[in-house]
């Protein structure tokens, strides 16, 4: 697969659970629609849960990818 | 259901930050939320129990406040950012100021006003109730 390029970023490294998807969500809600926003996190559990709430919220997961030390998901905007 | 209204009445870290994190991304993501502070659970919003950290709890507080490598938003920090973007108001139980002689100046800035049972009650009406 082709790398993903975001238009923005949030480094959300060093954060735990919620840190990772409250910034998410504020992040999204101000941007335009078709934003792809790249979120950077180390927390295993926010790497499970996101997903969960780009799904319920409407928006596209577009990738989640192991960086090693950290995860890089890839999430656009309705 | 028009979402959530959640009692606080644990000033047991684990159950405050159970519920910032729950009201927090639920009203960001646009669901209603009325979280009622009521009796012990004042204690933890306290100017200077924030301040010193000074919580009560067991083991997952412990961890909480030990870990280095990783900073958990403490649960004033999740609401403070959670009532800029979301439908999410904070209430202080009148009753359990009145009795400790305390005023909202001497908590941290997360809530809305001051609310008794009946005002909560008015608020609750069309949401599920939580009670923590």
């Amino acid at each position: 697969m082709a790398d993903i390029e975001a238009d923005v970023t949030v480094d959300a490294r060093g954060s735990a659970c919620p840190g990772p998807l409250m910034d998410l969500i504020g992040k999204i809600k101000s941007v335009d629609s078709g934003t792809v926003v790249e979120l950077l996190t180390g927390d295993e559990g926010s790497k499970n849960d996101v997903p969960e709430w780009v799904e319920e919220a409407g928006h596209e997961l577009l990738d989640t990818v192991d960086e090693g030390e950290y995860y890089s998901i890839y999430v656009k905007k309705s | 259901m028009t979402g959530y209204a959640v009692v606080l009445a644990s000033e047991e870290l684990e159950r405050v930050q159970a519920v910032s994190m729950i009201a927090s991304v639920a009203s960001m993501s646009d669901i209603p939320v009325e979280v009622f502070v009521t009796m012990n659970a004042l204690n933890p919003f306290e100017k200077k129990a924030v301040e010193n950290m000074d919580f009560e709890g067991g083991r997952v507080a412990k961890a909480m406040m030990e870990a280095e490598d990783v900073s958990v938003p403490l649960f004033t920090e999740q609401l403070e950012q959670a009532r800029e973007i979301g439908p999410l108001k904070v209430y202080a139980c009148e009753l359990a100021m009145d009795l400790m002689g305390t005023e909202l100046d001497d908590y941290v800035d997360v809530f809305d006003d001051t609310l008794g049972v009946s005002g909560f009650l008015n608020r609750a009406k069309d949401k599920q109730i939580i009670f923590v």
